[in-house]
Parts: C-alpha cells; structure tokens; sequence
C-alpha cells in the first residue's frame, strides 16, 4: 500500500518533469516564459560552482535558524507561563491575538523600518511570526494536561520543578511541535518577503534580482531552492510530531 | 474579574504604547501614538474617504480568488479522498506546491499572466487553495465508518451515498478549512498587491512604509487585523449555522 503510493508519486513527478521539458523543447520554444527543467538544472550547477548561491543560501538558512530557535525558546517560556496563570493568559492574550490574526506581510515594512535592511530585521520577522505560534500552541498545551498527570506527581511528591520538568513540559510538547509546525511555513514566507523587500542577499533576494533580470532558469532555480527548503523543513517537523505524538493522526501534508 | 484583566492589559498596553510614542521615542518616522493612528484611520474613512477605492480593490481580488479555491479545492480534495489513484499520482505536486513559500510563486505568476487582477487573483486563489482542498480531503476520508454502512444497508446507489451522507459530512470539514483561508487569502492579498499595484490594501502598506508614513502604515496593518478577525468570525457564524448538530454534540 505506502510502496505503492511512493512508485505512483516517483512516477508521477517523473512524468511531469518529461512532460515539462517535452511542452516547452516542442511547444513553447520560449525560455522567458518557462524554461525547460533541463536548462532550469544547468542553471543551478552553473549558480552554485559560482558560490553565488551558496551566499544567498546561507543567508537565508542562518536568518531563519537564528529567528527560529530564538522564537522556540521564548515561546515555550512565554506560552508556559501563559499555560500555568491565567491572569497572565488574560494580559497577554488580547496582544497576542491581535498579532497572529494580522498577516505576517503586513508587518515586514514597519520591521524593516525598525531593524534596518541586514540580517537582524529578517531574523526579528522570523521571530514574531513563530513565536506568536508557538506560544498559543504551548499555552493550550500546558492548559489540557491530563489532572490525572498532575495528581500521579503529587502522590510522587515531585517538587514543582520537578513537576514542570518532567510532567507539564512533556505533555505539552506534542503541542509544541505543532506550533513549530504552523511557524516554519509562515516564517519561511515572512523571511523570503523582508529578503526580497530590502536586502542584498538570500534567496529573496535572488528571486527579485532574478525577475527583474527577466533571467527565468535564474527565477525556476530560486523557486525550486525555495520548494525545497519548504519541504525539508515541513517534513523534518512531521518526522518529529509522528515520534512525539504518535497517537494524532498527522497532516499527511 | 474576567473582562477587567482584559480590559486592562488593552488599556495598559495603549498607554504604553502611546508614552514610549510620544515620550521616549519621540520620531514620528519611528512610531506614532495610537491616538495619530484613530486620528488618521478616521480621517481616511470619513472625511477623505480615501482607504475604499484600497478597500474595494482588496476586496474584489480576495472574494475572486477565494470562490475560485474553493471551487477547485473542494472537489480536488474529494477526488483525491475517493479515489487513491488519483491521491497517489497528485500527492507529490500538491506537497511540493503546498510547502513552497507562496511568494516564491508570486515573480513566476507575473512572468505568465502580466500584473493584471487576474494574476493577483491567483496568487490569492494558490494561498486559499490548499486548507479547502485539505480539509475537503479530510472531511471525506474521516466520515464514520457507521454512516456510510447504514447507506449501504438501505441500499443507496453510490451517488446518493455521496449526495446524503458523504457531502453533508464533510460539510463541517469544508468550512472549517474556509476559515483557515481567510488569513492566508489575506497574506496573498498583500503580496499581490506588493508587485506592481496602483491601488490596495497591501499597496497602501507598501508605499506608507516606503514614504517612512507611519500612520498610514499603522491604518493599513490595523485595517488587515481588523479584516482577519471580521472574516475568522463570520465564518465561525457560518459554521454554527450550517451544522447545527455539531453545538449540541459540544453541550453534551
């Protein structure tokens, strides 16, 4: 059954990519317009012998890992507390709220205005928009604990730390997970916005030179990275919910 | 006890939002106090009544590219729910289109279909796509098992099953994935409206942090708030609406 759904995939994406290069070799004839998958490849060997990718890569990678796990810690911290006292779960949640029901685009000009063109201003983008997630997610985590949980670690006679360390935070991790998941996406769409906006590397960057160049392979390689760097990060978070959790049925996408 | 925590953290904070405004940071490039931002929302809504021509044309574009996502998500999802031929053949291509930042797509869009409404309409339509046709795809695949063979056993034909039991279903599913898209529609209003448009919310956003014009630039992303939460509920309306049964399974 999963063996069979894999060779259809592989199929599937194999198909396309021949029909792809068929369409626009007999076709279209038009490289401006989309490039064959071949002429797509080329450009990317020829990109990344230059270093010029590499550049944008790490740019971007180094933006996003800085933002990210800066936005796990806090989150966790912040949606803890958020979890455990509700006044503090009233304070913060009409902010809170506001924040995540606001597009994470309409925020990138004022950062940028805050925090300059550099790295700083995309890794502050990448931030906001994960911590918002993962907050809420483990604030609701920490609210859903299991009482019996709590009641096995009072007959322990665990100390409060203890409590937290090895009751609550677990429980809650599923949930966390699941923040992280929602943050990556939205995060990774918020970096390549402050990227292509105002900055001078980074796969935004590269997207936005390679359009006004009219340069298309150029464009298609940034778009495949991109894809790339989306499902890499999407399914490396599923690997870690389907381990954490593995009694929620998890997004198959 | 409930409320006043509220109404005090929105109160406390807006004070103090208003104080480092006016106090500490005192640049009016930097950050304006609330008070300008009311001011200014006001003025834009009554008196020049220059935010709905951006209004109208966020709207259009939303609304467009909203109805065209759900009417392919949904049977997308449902094909893709019924028939694991189909699953299996799309699954790669709908990963790869749904974990890619959709701005990626936003330059190529461009490329194909010029920077008319009809691309801007797209780049909405690929970000509202993806929750309809998976919650479609959802809804029909967790339909209790009891259901469909209380169907078979009164011997509906296949497409009365689908019709009187599978559809209704999944209904629920269908709306809730619509109310996911909202946010992300708005998200894809905004960068539609970044390339090359004249008008917009998201152009209004733009230009106001290019020109450095802080109020504005507050009344755009205090407009795209508003519209996210207005939406969220409307639907959350709809939903409660459309499946009674559901608020009483909840009461029990």
């Amino acid at each position: 059954m999963q063996q069979r759904g894999l060779r259809r995939g592989l199929l599937s994406i194999l198909g396309g990519l021949i029909l792809w290069e068929v369409l626009t070799r007999l076709l279209l004839e038009n490289e401006l317009l989309i490039p064959p998958p071949t002429s797509v490849a080329r450009s990317l060997w020829k990109l990344s012998f230059a270093g010029e990718l590499n550049r944008h890569l790490y740019a971007t990678l180094f933006e996003f890992t800085c933002g990210f796990s800066t936005a796990c810690a806090v989150g966790i911290f912040l949606g803890y507390l958020m979890g455990r006292y509700p006044w503090f779960d009233e304070l913060m949640d009409p902010w809170i709220a506001t924040l995540y029901s606001i597009p994470v685009i309409a925020f990138v000009p004022l950062i940028i205005i805050w925090f300059g063109i550099g790295l700083f201003s995309k890794i502050v983008v990448v931030f906001k928009i994960t911590a918002v997630a993962i907050m809420l997610n483990t604030a609701a985590g920490i609210k859903n604990i299991d009482p019996v949980w709590l009641e096995l670690s009072r007959s322990m006679r665990l100390s409060p730390w203890e409590t937290t360390a090895k009751i609550r935070l677990p429980a809650a991790l599923p949930y966390i997970i699941t923040g992280m998941r929602l943050g990556v996406g939205r995060a990774l769409l918020g970096v390549i916005v402050a990227e292509l906006m105002a900055a001078n590397e980074g796969l935004g960057y590269l997207l936005r030179d390679a359009s006004e160049t009219w340069d298309s392979p150029k464009l298609f390689v940034t778009v495949v990275l991109l894809a790339a760097m989306g499902m890499g990060s999407f399914s490396l978070i599923k690997k870690g919910e389907q381990r954490l959790a593995p009694w929620r049925e998890s997004a198959e996408w | 006890m409930k409320g006043t925590l509220r109404l005090v953290s929105i109160g406390g904070g807006l004070v103090l939002w208003h104080a480092l405004a006016v106090w500490v940071i005192d640049d009016s490039v930097l950050l304006v106090s609330p008070l300008v931002v009311v001011a200014k929302g006001y003025e834009m809504l009554f008196v020049t009544a220059d935010l709905y021509p951006h209004l109208f044309a966020s709207w259009w574009i939303f609304f467009y590219g909203m109805i065209l996502a759900a009417l392919v998500g949904v049977p997308v999802g449902f094909l893709m729910a019924l028939s694991p031929l189909v699953r299996d053949y799309m699954a790669p291509w709908m990963t790869a289109l749904y974990t890619t930042p959709r701005i990626a797509f936003a330059p190529v869009i461009l490329l194909w279909f010029g920077i008319d409404i009809g691309s801007k309409i797209i780049i909405v339509f690929l970000g509202c796509v993806f929750p309809i046709l998976i919650n479609s795809f959802y809804g029909m695949r967790v339909v209790s098992r009891e259901f469909v063979e209380v169907g078979r056993s009164f011997r509906l034909s296949e497409g009365r099953l689908f019709v009187k039991i599978l559809l209704p279903a999944s209904v629920p599913f269908i709306l809730a994935g619509l109310r996911l898209a909202v946010g992300r529609g708005l998200t894809g209003v905004a960068i539609a409206e970044w390339f090359g448009a004249t008008e917009g919310l998201g152009h209004l956003i733009f230009f106001a942090g290019q020109t450095l014009n802080m109020p504005i630039l507050f009344v755009g992303v205090a407009v795209f708030g508003i519209l996210g939460i207005l939406g969220f509920q409307i639907l959350k309306i709809i939903e409660d609406l459309a499946t009674p049964w559901k608020k009483g399974l909840e009461a029990n």
